[in-house]
């Protein structure tokens, strides 16, 4: 269809509803390329135990307050201080390499410790009394947006992190299974007759125009992605897989800012010490192997990888070998070219704590996405993030 | 009234109109709207086996932290079965305005509970509500168990308040932001100091943590209570307002018209009576207004619930609803976040237009949507294509096409597309169904399914 056509059929028909960014969503051919850099968002969901992935191994008060849980034995130290479970063995090179930046110590005000709303408050980059109906990354598709495909979760449904006020990234399992229901010969007859007398229709314009996108994007996916250029090696695990799909993806060089993975299951409140020593095994070992992937690839270079959860667990263990909701927790920052690799700052006091026992926020997480947008995505956080926060300076 | 009215009606009543009794409905409006209404009169709450908690008290669980878990985690899977028998109770209702309007209030009054017990009961009390006295509602609400915990009132304690329901109170469920002030937030969070729940989750006030000192708020000073400030909120024009709006965008457009939002305003603020704003909304010329008729988005319940209407589907799996519900965007008794589900435009995204697009046919007809063009239809491939499709299927449901036949018998198969769909069709769409072949009342249902105006109501 003919962009400037629509926008004044549409201006015309209902000039007083039209919406400029509303429009966005209607244009069907990508002007231009967002740019080559690459954000892969990794949800460890659950609310990951941060204190026995990076270990104060040095620290009488964090083997006083876990009696049980604390992690003595294989413990790779890192620093004086700090080290890593043994099950992130794999990522010892990135961190030996300065492809790695730990950021301690991240949260957010007045925390809430409830798994489902403080995923809310991260995802949608909110207060903790604030609920927001879009999220930060939907928020920067409304900005800057052309496709769906320009921001993809690796999963059959869309989280709210990807949902703007207008525009909406796409989530996919399985591309191949999109691509063969968006191909039904019946759609494609329906928008062989399809015409844009109907948009004066407010939403049943829209309804169109969104089935439209979804075919061609879906197209788009299936046909630009190149299936054999992995050679890499994965674990056999879900986590594994969407990495595996993001990779070829990068590889193929899919016009995406955005790819959205997650692993969940780090809600350990009882016999937490295999059940976490499992997971973080296979986020490190997927990981390592898709950075692996990208680094053959070369495109590693233009990949930003940011791993977080939702909350961190209390310091003192529970009585049933596990530990409960907490608050700040540590992110991880993978990506070449870092500026502050290692670790970005010093784990917090573990005496010094908040009432309820847990660690105290010193970064808000919300600098560390205004600092991934305007330093790594070279976007204005105006309009995505809301309040005021400090860019750090780890890329 | 006309067949296109009623249908308008029965779609933002209720889920569809029931075709089998199509021909017994009243000539006239009053009429319709009456039995509506009278026919939602009782109330019949929904239920769930709970037994397994018969027996246990607090201090079992207290001991027992093994046992604690365990009953926590029946808890969380039992809020999953209570969905599809909500589901199923919106398809066959008893009262179909008081479901109707329960589905609204769900998405107003938004809570999220994982105990079973207090999330039913939650449910139950929007229902015997809905069309009651939303003074007496909010008032409930205020002292449920299940929204003690979810904004946090039971936390809430004189030396300790949190302002967290007050302040959703004021802008999501009664007087919308910017009526008020962040002092007001804070004076109220006091008054509602003191509110808790027993085990089994009936309303205790704690005098002890109640903060009985004076309060300003909206301009008056007292020694408030929660039920004060209730009472306080509704004297003011712009509740009533905030919720007509509301109402006027769920029920008639979502795009508000000023005057008649104003015209409800000044029927609901007399008393606050929900039924008798239901009732001046379904009995105004211009909710039957060509405008207003297909003009809504179906939420993805409402899609589903429809679906199930007009041709009735038994599912095999319970779990298939809730996985449809998963990947349209809108898993009941699990909202967002306490802002509810946006709706309208925020249904659509590339994912779920093309799950909305396939569903009716993957529910219906094995996935099959015919492209039968002036019936060049093969019915061995179309045996074969079953016989092949019929394992990969995601769902398994058992379509009852008997009987959609049966309660469309009076309507020609050229006619359907009026009945199935709400408003106007894409004159493109328009002139490519001309071209189908209408041999099977059953493949041209199908087909008009799958189109993007089936999502409109």
């Amino acid at each position: 269809m003919d962009r400037r056509k629509f926008i004044k059929d549409s201006a015309l028909a209902s000039s007083l509803f039209f919406v400029p960014s509303f429009v966005k969503a209607f244009e069907s051919v990508a002007t231009e390329k967002l740019g080559y850099r690459r954000l892969v968002i990794v949800q460890l969901a659950g609310g990951n135990d941060g204190l026995n992935t990076i270990i104060p191994h040095n620290n009488d008060v964090y083997y006083n307050a876990r009696p049980r849980l604390a992690i003595t034995k294989d413990i790779i130290r890192l620093n004086d201080n700090l080290g890593f479970h043994p099950s992130l063995a794999p990522l010892r090179s990135l961190f030996d390499n300065g492809e790695l930046s730990i950021i301690n110590n991240v949260g957010y005000p007045n925390p809430v410790r409830s798994h489902f709303r403080s995923m809310d408050i991260w995802q949608t980059a909110s207060d903790s009394d604030e609920y927001l109906q879009s999220g930060w990354l939907g928020r920067y598709l409304d900005a800057h947006g052309q496709k769906p495909y320009n921001a993809i979760e690796m999963d059959e449904q869309l989280s709210l992190a990807m949902k703007g006020e207008h525009f909406n990234g796409i989530a996919t399992n399985n591309y191949k299974a999109l691509y063969k229901t968006a191909k039904d010969p019946f759609f494609k007859s329906v928008l062989n007759h399809y015409n844009d007398t109907h948009l004066s229709e407010h939403n049943l314009g829209y309804l169109y125009q969104t089935m439209i996108e979804a075919k061609s994007s879906a197209k788009y996916i299936y046909e630009k992605t190149k299936v054999k250029l992995s050679q890499q090696d994965y674990p056999q695990n879900n986590f594994a897989k969407q990495l595996k799909n993001v990779a070829q993806f990068v590889n193929s060089d899919l016009d995406t800012k955005v790819f959205y993975t997650s692993l969940g299951g780090f809600d350990t409140h009882a016999n937490q010490q295999n059940k976490q020593s499992r997971l973080l095994e296979q986020y490190a070992e997927s990981i390592s192997a898709f950075v692996k992937d990208l680094k053959r690839n070369e495109t590693f270079e233009d990949t930003l990888i940011l791993t977080f959860s939702e909350f961190g667990r209390r310091v003192k263990q529970n009585a049933a070998n596990g530990t409960d909701h907490g608050a700040a927790n540590n992110v991880f920052i993978i990506g070449k070219n870092l500026k502050t690799a290692g670790f970005y700052n010093n784990l917090a006091s573990l005496t010094d704590l908040d009432t309820n026992g847990d660690l105290k926020y010193e970064i808000d997480f919300r600098s560390v996405y205004a600092t991934i947008l305007s330093k790594w995505m070279n976007v204005s956080t105006k309009g995505i993030i809301n309040s005021k926060q400090e860019v750090l300076h780890f890329i | 009234m006309t067949r296109k009215e009623l249908q308008h009606l029965y779609w933002r009543a209720g889920f569809g109109m029931d075709h089998k009794k199509a021909n017994t409905y009243a000539k006239n409006r009053k009429s319709v709207v009456d039995a509506l209404i009278t026919d939602s009169n009782t109330v019949t709450p929904l239920d769930i086996d709970l037994s397994y908690l018969d027996g246990i008290d607090p201090i079992d669980l207290r001991n027992h932290p093994s046992l604690a878990r365990e009953i926590t985690q029946k808890g969380r899977k039992k809020v999953r079965e209570l969905n599809p028998i909500w589901v199923q109770r919106l398809i066959d209702p008893k009262e179909l305005l008081r479901e109707r309007m329960t589905l609204f209030w769900a998405n107003h009054f938004v809570c999220r509970d994982q105990n079973p017990k207090h999330a039913l009961h939650y449910n139950n009390s929007l229902r015997s509500f809905a069309l009651g006295d939303f003074r007496a509602f909010v008032k409930a609400i205020s002292k449920e168990a299940a929204m003690l915990k979810y904004l946090n009132g039971k936390q809430n304690r004189k030396r300790k308040p949190n302002e967290n329901f007050a302040r959703e109170l004021m802008e999501l469920f009664t007087l919308g932001e910017g009526h008020y002030t962040e002092k007001d937030i804070k004076e109220s969070a006091r008054a509602f100091t003191g509110y808790n729940h027993n085990f089994s989750g009936e309303f205790v006030f704690r005098e002890r943590q109640h903060d009985d000192g004076s309060k300003v708020f909206l301009g008056s000073i007292g020694r408030y209570d929660g039920d004060d400030i209730i009472d306080i909120i509704l004297e003011k024009k712009q509740c009533a307002r905030f919720i007509s709006e509301k109402v006027y965008r769920y029920f008639v457009n979502p795009i508000p018209n000023k005057t008649h939002i104003s015209a409800m305003t000044d029927v609901f603020y007399k008393d606050y009576n929900i039924e008798d704003l239901m009732r001046f909304v379904f009995m105004s010329d211009w909710f039957y207004a060509e405008e207003n008729i297909g003009s809504k988005i179906k939420a993805p319940v409402e899609f589903l619930v429809g679906i199930a209407n007009t041709v009735p589907v038994k599912f095999e799996r319970k779990k298939d609803i809730l996985v449809i519900q998963r990947l349209l965007g809108q898993i009941l008794l699990d909202p967002p976040n306490v802002a509810g589900w946006k709706g309208d435009k925020a249904w659509i995204d590339a994912n779920t237009i093309m799950s909305r697009l396939k569903i009716p046919s993957l529910l219906l007809n094995n996935a099959l949507i015919s492209l039968k063009e002036y019936g060049d239809f093969n019915d061995k491939f179309k045996n074969q294509y079953f016989k092949r499709s019929k394992d990969k299927l995601p769902f398994k449901t058992l379509p009852n096409w008997d009987a959609f036949l049966e309660n469309f018998k009076s309507i020609e198969t050229e006619n359907l597309s009026e009945i199935i769909i709400q408003g106007n069709i894409n004159r493109g769409t328009a002139d490519y169904l001309k071209t189908l072949s209408k041999a099977s009342k059953r493949d041209y249902c199908v087909q008009l399914m799958s189109l993007p105006e089936y999502q409109m109501c």
